[in-house]
């Protein structure tokens, strides 16, 4: 062979070798753990944050049509079913058929007035128990095949709630609680900005993936029952000032693998530390704090404040959606009277996205998400998305579970709950930065015609489904690669 | 884990990089020897086809390494058929436009 022959088949093969190795280099890029943001990476790996400058507005996206009120505490499912619950069992074992039968006029007050004026959220309650009922009877199906995820949720699960869980609970009025151990000999802080940046800093490394801050808006604050105080109607505490708002994700892979593989409480449990060591922090430079956590240990509403502190936006799936982590956005807050600077919210064009998208409402198992093309509920002053709270909970009572530990497949299979590679970046650069709309459409296109998606009744056991999640679940939570079953 | 790993993703590149220096070399040897005169905007356009092709492989890869798989399919399926027929028209236009 001559030179020139040589250097033209050394070039076809390393032309060759060269799409290869780049084509092994993008399956790593999807494989690669370090596309994973925020859970177990490193408070440093500021190649997991997306620059929010170019998108700062003065007004958040959610659309003010009316006069703000605050919510009642009944609007919360948890606190709203824990009540009911509550009456029914006074009543001893007759007691579900009865208050059933009976209807909502039969009920003690605020129960009454709340389920008159919702009769759909009444019969869905009862719809809920009765699949919770054959979801106890199906555990024994089950409880082999997921029994790693059901060892890993309960894992997760143990700091919460338990007597002397950290960190503890306020008692008494918010003016004491909240100022218990607050050190009194503090320094003068230099300046709000100088606030903000150490908050964030030690927010970071406490294990935040995000950290955002805002002023309480009163209308984001619990009405009728207060931490530490019980029952009743209270005006906002003045030293409610700032929020600081605080995200991490799911862990990536269960999370891809809801309903059944994956949970909550890996989140939750991460938030309760990260903000109830913010607190202590705060407290002992000198501020008054109070950490709101989920599940149900908050008296703020979360979600509107990530988006004041300009985490992200509102999708159709109720949920916050931030850049980063999609609608893998779990939050808790802790808020303060330390003189901070607010962020400004961002505009990054979810809102719109999420008018056109509707692949979260397609794949609900319970037909909870609107198919609405814009917000199109005004809830308590704003016009927003809102999810049937109530069929959203009869699903947790009906897929594959020991208890209704939740469902989470509208954050799985939502287009911006992507990892951190390059063609989800592209993506997630490009969208935002497209007044026409086009990019937008064009991924929408391929989301929808590439990826495959199990539809909304699969993910429930049979006769229903198939006990189908939308991920493939992993190695670590699949039971019959470690065990004999 | 390779090629991310701290050592041998700097190796990894400079061995494409090498790779791909090597493979321009035999390209204008095949050019020429397929009597394909070039100038500028030919080589612009056949170096946006390759580029097109490396995106098309990354991305259908990085699908399947994200296991899903079928979007991986769909999406060489979908961009390798541009790819293909869009590379056909260069083709044309590389032998037939003679600058």
């Amino acid at each position: 062979m001559d030179r020139r022959n040589f250097l033209k088949y050394s070039g076809l093969a390393s032309g060759t070798l060269a799409l290869a190795g780049i084509s092994s280099a993008g399956f790593v890029a999807g494989r690669n753990k370090d596309g994973n943001t925020g859970f177990g990476r490193t408070p440093y790996g500021k190649d997991q944050f997306f620059n929010r400058k170019p998108f700062l507005v003065e007004q958040p996206t959610y659309m003010k049509v009316g006069t703000p009120e605050r919510i009642g505490y009944l609007d919360h499912l948890f606190r709203r079913n824990a009540e009911l619950r509550y009456h029914i069992f006074s009543y001893g074992r007759e007691g579900f058929q009865k208050v059933r039968d009976e209807g909502p006029e039969k009920l003690p007050e605020p129960l009454k007035s709340y389920y008159i004026d919702n009769p759909s959220a009444f019969e869905e309650f009862f719809r809920a128990m009765d699949r919770a009922n054959e979801q106890k009877a199906n555990w024994e199906k089950y409880k082999d095949r997921y029994m790693l995820a059901e060892a890993w949720s309960a894992a997760h699960a143990s700091p919460l709630g338990a007597p002397g869980a950290f960190p503890r609970e306020p008692r008494g009025n918010p003016e004491e609680s909240d100022f218990s151990g607050v050190n009194e000999d503090s320094l003068k802080l230099k300046s709000p900005q100088h606030g903000s940046r150490l908050i964030k800093k030690i927010s970071h490394l406490f294990g935040a993936t995000l950290t955002g801050i805002t002023k309480i808006k009163k209308e984001w604050v619990y009405q009728g029952a207060l931490r530490g105080r019980g029952r009743g109607d209270f005006e906002v505490p003045g030293h409610w000032k700032y929020a600081i708002v605080i995200a991490i994700p799911h862990e990536w892979e269960s999370f891809y693998a809801n309903p059944t593989y994956g949970t909550s409480h890996d989140a939750y449990s991460m938030l309760r530390f990260i903000s109830g060591k913010l607190e202590t922090f705060i407290k002992k430079i000198g501020y008054s704090a109070r950490s709101h956590i989920p599940p149900t240990s908050y008296d703020l509403i979360l979600p509107p404040l990530g988006i004041d502190a300009g985490l992200g936006e509102q999708g159709r799936h109720g949920i916050l959606i931030t850049p980063e982590l999609g609608a893998n956005t779990r939050l808790a807050a802790v808020s303060t009277d330390m003189p901070l600077e607010p962020d400004k919210p961002v505009d990054l064009g979810i809102r719109k996205f999420c008018n056109k998208c509707k692949i979260c409402a397609e794949e609900c198992p319970g037909k909870a998400i609107s198919f609405a093309g814009s917000p199109y509920k005004t809830v308590r002053g704003y016009k927003r998305w809102s999810i049937d709270q109530d069929k959203c909970y009869t699903v947790w009572n009906s897929v594959a579970t020991s208890q209704p530990r939740g469902c989470r497949i509208c954050l799985a299979v939502c287009p911006y709950s992507r990892k951190n590679n390059w063609i989800h970046t592209i993506a997630r650069e490009a969208d935002p930065r497209d007044p026409t709309g086009l990019v937008s459409s064009a991924m929408l296109s391929m989301q929808k015609n590439f990826f495959s998606y199990p539809g909304g009744k699969e993910y429930l056991p049979p006769p229903e489904g198939n006990n189908k999640t939308y991920g493939k679940p992993p190695d670590w939570l699949r039971t019959e690669e470690w065990f004999d079953i | 884990m390779f090629p991310y790993s701290t050592m041998l993703q700097p190796i990894f590149w400079m061995v494409i990089g090498l790779l791909t220096g090597v493979f321009v070399i035999g390209l204008r040897y095949w050019l020429k020897d397929l009597n394909i005169s070039m100038n500028w905007w030919k080589w612009v356009l056949l170096s946006f086809w390759i580029v097109l092709l490396a995106v098309t492989l990354c991305g259908s890869f990085t699908l399947m390494g994200e296991n899903e798989w079928t979007a991986g399919y769909r999406f060489l399926l979908f961009f390798g058929t541009v790819i293909t027929i869009s590379g056909a028209g260069l083709w044309m236009i590389l032998r037939r436009v003679n600058p």
